[in-house]
């Protein structure tokens, strides 16, 4: 019998020793060492993090209808490295969602990453449902939200839009975006391959923060006879666009807003962009006439003329090196001041203003609020033009009290009007009262700014006045049976960036508020470049339309006649 | 053995309510898609234009006349005073 070969079991028994001392060595790399990565490795296949978006606040109106609000959606998109056959998913895709098949190719041909492209967004859910069950190789979906505007063009300018991230693009919607747009929550859950749950698998809920909900001051249906009355105004006076605010002068509240023309804000990408602006908000224009009621009130409050007196008023007057006319040719004529506000003379304004002086008219137009912001905090508020006194020119005190060579937002100019409507104090205007948040608790806008600006001894000549000039003065056309209103007409020339006026263009405006012994409501009319040219014609309807349907939807009692100031021109009632 | 047989029939059950769990996250996620729907149906529905273009299709027409809102002591919220019409317009 053979002996065993010892060298080789030997080698046999250190081949298997090593052999094995390596797979424990191994086993204890992976099993110790490198347990941690691997446990992680294996847990990242299975745990999938699920981005949860938050939903969008809605914005509602005073009576808490809703202006804007969200809903589910989907965004469908396609990795063009799976899909099979690009016409055919081309055509399918884009028949289902109405675009354009060469589009649809295109961007799976050009993807703006080689593995994603978005094929559509904010896809209704049945829609993206139809798509999904088709099981196109490389087009999935993610869930996504899509802002609607029940209302339409409904103060549209107002609420902004919102693009197709979910942020807000302009309007309320931009200024109140960090409370619309709540905060984004995760999902972290383990699932087994098939994409069930793992039952005591991994799992952790961050709940997305809905976002709150803003609560405005727009009255809806007040709004939207505004608009069609602003509409309607814009083409039967053959008009450029206009503008209309109507505002509760006790508390700044801003009822109703419009610029026409306007956009619809479920497809604001269908519209230019200059259609997104509130103009009432974010440009400004001459004023015109309606600025007199300033200069009457500097002169009413600093005594400068008793309101029985009486001026000599001609068609014509120099100021510095400019001769100055009236809007019409007329004899001199003694005029009051209310004489002067209800025919709205340039010329009788002139004259006040020179007895005021320039400091004075300054200092008062400063305190009525002009150039300088309003503070309601719309995106794109401009401060509106006034030079500052020390860089006035001679013939400004030509210009300035009749409401040229100054400009101002169509809301500074209904402010004007609302702080005398307000017994002589401004109040800040607003467009929000509250915000809700999502657990329903509401939390009001704190109380707007206010400063008195004129007595209320001041004021309520100043309301007798105006009351007078549309009872028989330039501004009879925005008369509302059974109120008595008080407002003022203006036709202002429209500056050329190239120097001076532009001929036989204009902007007219009525601003007024009733009842005049006890205002509730502040109505601007604002037309640009109406074939009627005068306010007294092309805006004052439109105030007196906006005006009766706001009496009979805030149930607004008529009051008392302001009593008839003293005037030289004889007037009948 | 007993305590093996168990350990599966627990870990069936909890597979079984992690369906379920599935199951009813979708149903929720359907009820709310389709609450959000029908909130938006019915605020599309009582939007202004869409009254008046109700109203105009049946023949309302918006008053002609003056409108004049009186407030009687005692009626209402109590606040007001009386003001008859005041005779003729300004």
């Amino acid at each position: 019998m053979r002996k065993p070969p010892v060298r080789r079991l030997i080698a046999l028994f250190a081949f298997l020793t090593f052999g094995l001392t390596g797979i424990v060595l191994r086993l204890a790399v992976l099993q110790v060492r490198d347990a941690s990565a691997y446990a992680e490795l294996a847990e990242r296949q299975r745990v999938r993090e699920i981005d949860l978006a938050a939903r969008r606040g809605s914005i509602l109106d005073r009576d808490r209808q809703p202006l804007a609000m969200s809903l589910d959606s989907r965004d469908v998109y396609a990795d063009p490295t799976l899909v099979t056959d690009l016409p055919g998913t081309a055509s399918i895709l884009a028949q289902t969602l109405h675009l354009k098949e060469r589009d649809v190719e295109d961007a799976l041909r050009h993807p703006s990453s080689p593995s994603f492209v978005y094929i559509d967004r904010q896809v209704d859910l049945g829609v993206a449902e139809r798509i999904e069950k088709m099981g196109l190789p490389g087009v999935e979906s993610l869930p996504s939200s899509r802002r609607v505007y029940p209302n339409g063009p409904l103060a549209s300018q107002v609420l902004g839009f919102v693009n197709v991230d979910g942020e807000g693009g302009d309007g309320l919607e931009l200024q109140y975006e960090k409370a619309l747009a709540g905060r984004p929550g995760q999902r972290i859950l383990e699932r087994d391959p098939n994409g069930h749950i793992i039952p005591q698998g991994v799992s952790h809920d961050h709940p997305p923060v809905p976002g709150s909900s803003v609560v405005t001051t727009i009255d809806k249906e007040l709004q939207y006879r505004a608009q069609t009355a602003l509409r309607d105004a814009v083409r039967g006076n053959r008009a450029k666009g206009g503008s209309l605010i109507v505002m509760d002068p006790r508390n700044g509240d801003v009822l109703a807003m419009a610029t026409y023309p306007w956009f619809d804000p479920n497809h604001y990408s269908d519209y230019p962009q200059e259609a997104y602006r509130s103009l009432p908000i974010t440009a400004v224009y001459e004023p015109g006439s309606v600025n007199k009621v300033i200069t009457a009130a500097g002169a009413i409050e600093e005594n400068v003329i008793p309101l029985t007196k009486t001026l000599d008023v001609p068609d014509t007057w120099q100021v510095s090196d400019h001769l100055f006319h009236d809007a019409h040719e007329h004899p001199p004529t003694q005029m009051t001041l209310a004489d002067i506000i209800s025919q709205s003379s340039n010329i009788g304004t002139i004259r006040i203003a020179s007895m005021l002086g320039p400091d004075r008219l300054y200092d008062y137009l400063t305190k009525f609020g002009l150039g300088r912001k309003t503070g309601i905090g719309y995106p794109g508020e401009v401060d509106g033009i006034l030079r500052p006194r020390n860089e006035w020119y001679g013939t400004d005190m030509g210009t300035i009290p009749v409401g040229q060579g100054v400009a101002a937002t169509p809301l500074q100019m209904a402010t004007v009007y609302a702080t005398i409507a307000n017994g002589g104090v401004w109040v800040r205007p607003r467009l929000v009262q509250g915000i809700v948040d999502p657990d329903g608790s509401y939390h009001a806008a704190e109380p707007s700014m206010r400063r008195r600006v004129i007595s209320r001894r001041t004021d309520e000549t100043l309301t007798r006045i105006l009351a007078y000039a549309v009872e028989a003065g330039t501004g009879t056309l925005a008369q509302v049976p059974g109120y008595w209103v008080a407002g003022k007409t203006g036709t202002a020339l429209i500056p050329d960036p190239q120097g001076g006026y532009y001929a036989g263009r204009y902007v007219a405006s009525f601003i007024g508020f009733l009842p005049a012994s006890r205002p509730r409501l502040v109505i601007a009319a604002i037309l640009d470049q109406p074939v009627t040219e005068y306010g007294g014609i092309a805006s004052a309807p439109l105030f007196q339309q906006v005006a009766r349907y706001a009496i009979a939807r805030l149930r607004i009692p008529s009051a008392p006649k302001p009593p008839t100031p003293p005037h030289a021109i004889p007037y009948e009632p | 053995m007993l305590m093996v047989l168990g350990l599966v029939a627990l870990n069936a059950l909890l597979a079984q309510a992690s369906f379920k769990i599935d199951d009813l996250q979708q149903r929720v996620d359907e009820l709310s898609q389709a609450y959000d729907q029908r909130s938006y149906d019915a605020a599309r529905l009582a939007s202004p234009e869409r009254i008046w273009q109700a109203a105009h299709d049946i023949g309302l027409v918006p008053p002609a006349g003056g409108i004049q809102v009186l407030h009687v002591p005692g009626v209402g919220k109590g606040k007001g005073t009386a003001h008859g019409a005041v005779g003729g317009s300004p």
